[in-house]
């Protein structure tokens, strides 16, 4: 049974066709890894599940309930976003707030959790990623990879069914990538649901159960980590591959 | 020049003060709330307000104050008689100076402060809000809890430079009959023939308005940036690369 589908998913930017009818699904427990060139759609499908980009037609079933992408309710709207967190590219850390209220700013007013209960469990998340002494510090004090991972756990604390990735380590020094990889990592191994947007191909291939090469607007094709990286089908996602293996 | 005529006028320019910065004041307290209320319309494009609102605004700022104190001065009466005429208890013959002074630079800060709050807005990074959207808060929520806070330390500047142009600009007003600074001093003036000397001592307290105004609103803005992002002052201008990765893998 899938947790979440989309199907038909259309967007356009003025004539750009940027969506193409994507179909597309993710059960409990999946991680998968969307892969392809820049400009190729991704950002803007994954932010279609949330609604920060609003599509322009398609439906959407999650957790049972029907839900049209260019006109939902407001409420469902709001919904979607309390069980499906998202880790951004530049980590879109609030930065009027402290590492430790970053985290809690969604429990409480995402959640309803009181401020008290929403601290305990924002310090506690904080502990997860070794970053509980930062609690104080606010974005502008900290590393691009203690961002990214206080917005990892921003996103975790959430306890959302669905966590979606955008390459969250694409803008970060090459030193830190590893330590950001390991959250990503560990909550797999917990068996987080997850859409994972990335260029890192050796992770992609640790953690994926399934894989997506995007390209124009369409999935080109998609499959376990092992048929897409080492028997590619299409001649897209065979360029792309070795494009990216010269580039290492 | 006769310093001692300075210093004896002096007080009494003084004196009026109060009435400069009573207009001052009121007007920016009235111009900031429907500034604030027209730049939510436009931001918000509500249907037919916001269009409305942008004509208004252009039309205030592209013309000069001294004409809108004299149209409000002329056209006020008038429309409160007409009100009057309908059956409306306005009682247009009480209607002080110094309120059509008020109505007159509060239409002038509403149109100018929209412009500034839209440009502080802006100037807060839209990810941001797109951030508090996705830890699920209501997008009220979010505007008020992330965008607003983020804002005001960039809308300070602009706001102290309006305000002190306001100051500057009631000197207009003694030409609808309100003695203020400008209006005494005229006053005196004329009286004693001391011209140089009088207007020396205007702009001395101007000077000192204007000055004592800009220093505290300055303060205002770093200590409410401080609060904001826990940093010192302005973000700098320095430089700062600009860092574009294609592809990097991991344990590189
Ligand atoms: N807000 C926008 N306005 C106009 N065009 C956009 C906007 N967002 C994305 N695009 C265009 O949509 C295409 C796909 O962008 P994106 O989803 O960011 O790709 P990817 O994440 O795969 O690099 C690009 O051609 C991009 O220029
Ligand atoms: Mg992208």
């Amino acid at each position: 049974m899938a947790l979440l589908t989309v199907s038909k998913v259309e967007k356009s930017f003025n004539q750009n066709k940027v969506l193409k009818k994507i179909d597309f699904q993710i059960s409990k427990g999946e991680v998968i890894v969307i892969i392809g060139p820049s400009g190729s759609g991704k950002t803007t499908f994954i932010s279609s599940l949330n609604f920060l980009n609003k599509a322009d037609s398609g439906k959407m079933t999650f957790k049972d309930k029907q839900i049209n992408l260019a006109s939902p309710k407001k409420d469902d709207v709001l919904w979607v976003r309390r069980h499906i967190a998202m880790v951004f590219q530049n980590y879109n850390l609030f930065k009027n707030k402290t590492a430790v209220e970053n985290i809690t700013e969604g429990l409480i007013y995402g959640r309803g959790l009181s401020k008290e209960a929403a601290f305990k469990k924002a310090v506690q998340e904080l502990k997860k990623v070794g970053l509980e002494e930062k609690k104080d510090y606010y974005p502008s004090q900290l590393s691009g990879g203690q961002k990214q991972r206080i917005g990892i756990a921003r996103a975790t604390a959430l306890q959302p069914d669905i966590i979606l990735f955008d390459e969250p380590t694409s803008a970060l020094d090459p030193e830190l990538v590893g330590t950001v990889v390991r959250d990503m990592d560990k909550l797999a191994q917990q068996g987080q649901t997850m859409i994972i947007v990335t260029h890192l191909m050796s992770f992609a291939r640790k953690v994926a159960t399934k894989v997506l090469f995007f390209d124009d607007g369409q999935i080109l094709e998609s499959g376990s980590p092992d048929q897409i990286f080492e028997h590619p089908q299409n001649k897209r996602t065979q360029a792309f591959l070795s494009a990216i293996a010269e580039d290492r | 020049m006769d310093f001692h005529f300075m210093v004896q006028s002096l007080p009494q320019l003084i004196s009026v003060v109060p009435v400069t910065l009573y207009i001052s004041v009121i007007a920016i307290i009235i111009g900031f709330i429907f500034a604030a209320l027209i730049a939510i319309i436009r931001e918000k494009n509500i249907k037919i307000l916001s269009p409305i609102c942008a004509f208004v605004v252009s039309f205030v700022r592209g013309t000069p104050i001294i004409v809108q104190l004299y149209v409000v001065y002329y056209g006020l009466p008038q429309f409160l008689y007409f009100l009057e005429n309908s059956g409306v208890n306005v009682r247009p013959n009480s209607l002080p100076q110094i309120f059509i002074a008020i109505f007159a630079y509060s239409i002038n800060a509403s149109a100018n402060l929209s412009e500034s709050i839209r440009s502080a807005y802006h100037s807060v990074d839209h990810n941001q809000y797109l951030a508090a959207l996705s830890v699920g808060m209501k997008p009220s929520t979010g505007i008020r809890r992330i965008v607003i806070p983020q804002l005001v330390p960039n809308l300070i500047p602009n706001f102290s430079n309006f305000f002190l142009d306001l100051i500057k600009d009631t000197a207009l007003v003694y030409n609808i009959g309100i003695v203020e600074i400008m209006g005494k001093s005229n006053i005196i003036a004329s009286f004693g023939f001391k011209y140089l000397e009088t207007y020396l001592d205007a702009l001395f307290l101007y000077l000192v308005i204007c000055f004592f105004f800009g220093k505290i609103l300055q303060i205002t803005e770093s200590v409410v940036r401080k609060r904001v992002f826990n940093k010192k002052s302005r973000p700098s201008r320095g430089y700062e690369p600009i860092r574009e990765r294609k592809v990097k893998v991991e344990g590189e």
